[in-house]
């Protein structure tokens, strides 16, 4: 009987040693994978990368294309995404985190949001292809292409404004609102600032995706860059191809020759400003937090 | 008294300036109200825009070209400019993809997140959080170009087949819906409350013992919910999938053949057609599809959080 008793306690601690050194694993294969991933990039893109592949134009049949347009339709696009999602999102979000709390209003917005953010990147380009390139004239072009990925993004915005400002100890709407403040008040000089932190660095998060986003741009910004005065064009009504749609499309339906190192050197440069934006949103997120509420994070 | 009339003219001034004050924010505050709630309409006028036109644009295979549904989803034959408009090879290759997506990425997801939950050490958990978040940013593309030119050539060298295929798509999948499963079972199994675990390990029970009948089974419906969000991923992506399935429009046979999907069926056909063209309407329909599924996964998450409570 204690023999047995035994048997069945060391051979439950047999299988809990099993277990943890196989979650172990499993944890450690995933930052393995990453840095995999990361150093192999690299080792690719190495020879690829030069000041001409960064500032030079695509090339349509010969060798030796660089990138700089597509670069600056990447960012381009971006800050006019930004720009629409922004003040949106944050709007929604205040609204119901801070105001309808409750009610069927909220829960219509709340499931609208669900549904936008699982709607595939793909449908949402055909989705902008119908109504900004087709309904509304705006052919392929920046603004096409912001505008829907601005659609493509409010629900991931909305929700980063919402847990930021639910980071927000209720004690100080309280003592705000003692003060004689509205709520309006309350939430502009009192909740906002002090959710500044987590909000800055969901955003940089979220831009991050923006700046990598394919799908969706590619019916919608276009495959080619501007060919109006200069390829680095301003103008949102111009056809403006990311460099993520670049890597994609010199690959599946371009003529250069050197398809590899276009590639190559076009994924390691959106690995190293997705990189860069996720240490600039923790960076900057905990030097913001503690400006504005003295707290270290 | 001259000097107390000027006292009570200047409180008098002080607490209309006061009030007017007290006016003004009110009048902000009720514009401010009415500006958050047009934007938050924002998002209901959307997604009810985009239910609408992808409805009229996906249903005019059926009601301008004459076809039937069942054509559509079951006919093995794809071939608009022969007037054949079957997407099942389409539809059986995204399923395909998804569900070794989800049997391997999913339960290897979801030891991730344990792993997160129970086991990690703080400064462990303070590494690997950015980590995970760095494989959520790195870009659907470079996923599919690290399939092409890592992953690819390997399957190929492994089984002398082609190497693009169901199981290159379906391995890259895996991977990219690791982030969204480990971090929402991670949730999951923290929203679990501490007397749990501590009522199971007072009565003898191991920490895998805990886990595996105590933690998991209570965390349950968030798992589900991981799982499914991770299908939503899965079945949605568009451009990593592309790069490495191979993109035949044919019935798949095996994990090694070449085959296709809805989303990069709809990214390679979609250039080249035209507008009103029976293939263009197939295309639709097909984004459509997607969009149902995507739709029928997200009530499902409702109902299983539901279920719940």
């Amino acid at each position: 009987m204690n023999a047995m008793i035994e048997r069945g306690f060391a051979r439950r601690r047999f299988m809990d040693a099993v277990a943890t050194v196989a979650l172990w694993t499993a944890a450690i294969a995933v930052i393995a994978m990453l840095l995999l991933f990361v150093g192999y990039l690299f080792y690719l893109g190495a020879g690829s990368v030069s000041w001409h592949f960064l500032t030079g134009f695509p090339s349509e049949l010969q060798a030796g294309g660089g990138v700089g347009p597509e670069i600056f339709n990447s960012f381009y696009i971006l800050i006019l995404t930004l720009i629409f999602t922004l003040p949106i999102a944050l709007a929604a979000g205040i609204y119901l985190q801070e105001y309808a709390t409750t009610g069927w209003f909220r829960a219509l917005v709340q499931f609208s949001a669900e549904s936008l953010a699982t709607v595939p990147s793909i449908v949402m380009g055909l989705f902008g292809l119908l109504v900004f390139v087709q309904t509304l004239h705006w052919g392929f072009s920046a603004l096409s292409g912001a505008l829907t990925l601005t659609v493509l993004n409010l629900p991931s915005l909305m929700r980063v404004a919402q847990e930021a400002l639910a980071t927000v100890p209720r004690t100080y709407r309280e003592a705000s609102t003692a003060l004689g403040a509205t709520k309006w008040q309350t939430i502009t000089r009192g909740v906002l600032p002090s959710a500044i932190g987590p909000l800055t660095t969901g955003i940089v998060l979220i831009s991050g995706r923006i700046f990598g986003e394919t799908a969706a741009l590619i019916f919608t910004a276009g495959t080619s860059v501007s060919h109006g005065a200069s390829a680095y064009d301003f103008n949102p009504f111009h056809t403006a191809e990311t460099l993520a749609v670049h890597l994609w499309y010199t690959h599946s339906e371009a003529l250069i020759p050197d398809v590899d190192r276009v590639g190559n050197g076009s994924a390691v440069v959106l690995l190293a400003v997705v990189l860069l934006f996720n240490i600039a949103a923790r960076v900057v997120g905990r030097g913001l937090t503690l400006r504005f509420t003295g707290k270290a994070v | 008294m001259e000097a107390e009339d000027g006292d009570e003219h200047a409180a008098l001034k002080r607490s209309t300036l006061t009030e007017k004050h007290a006016a003004a924010a009110h009048r902000r505050e009720r514009i401010a109200v009415a500006l958050l709630q047009a934007c938050s309409g924002v998002f209901i006028v959307a997604i009810g825009l985009l239910i609408a036109y992808l409805t009229v644009e996906g249903t005019r295979l059926f009601f301008t070209d004459h076809k039937t549904v069942a054509e559509f989803l079951f006919s093995p034959t794809y071939s608009p400019e022969t007037g054949q408009v079957g997407a099942l090879p389409f539809i059986i290759g995204s399923l395909a993809i998804t569900a070794f997506a989800v049997l391997v990425g999913g339960p290897f997801g979801v030891a991730v997140g344990v792993f997160f939950s129970e086991l990690a050490p703080k400064p462990v958990a303070a590494m690997m959080k950015p980590a995970v978040e760095v494989l959520v940013g790195i870009p659907s593309v470079v996923y599919g170009w690290l399939g092409l030119t890592l992953l690819v050539p390997l399957i190929r060298a492994a089984t002398h087949a082609p190497g693009f295929g169901l199981l290159a798509a379906g391995i890259v999948l895996s991977i990219m819906i690791l982030p969204t499963v480990i971090t929402l079972s991670e949730d999951a199994l923290r929203a679990v409350p501490l007397t749990l675990r501590e009522g199971s390990l007072a009565l003898g029970a191991t920490r895998w013992q805990t886990i595996r009948r105590v933690l998991l089974p209570a965390a349950s419906s968030g798992l589900t919910v991981a799982v499914i969000l991770g299908i939503a991923r899965a079945i949605g992506e568009t451009m990593a999938v592309q790069l490495v399935i191979g993109n035949s429009p044919t019935l798949p046979r095996g994990l090694l053949n070449s085959a296709s999907a809805l989303p990069t069926q709809i990214v390679m056909d979609m250039g080249g057609a035209a507008t009103g063209s029976l293939l263009q309407h197939t295309l639709f329909s097909m984004a459509l599809l997607l969009l149902l599924i995507a739709m029928a996964l997200i009530v499902a998450v409702r109902f299983t959080l539901r279920s719940r409570a």
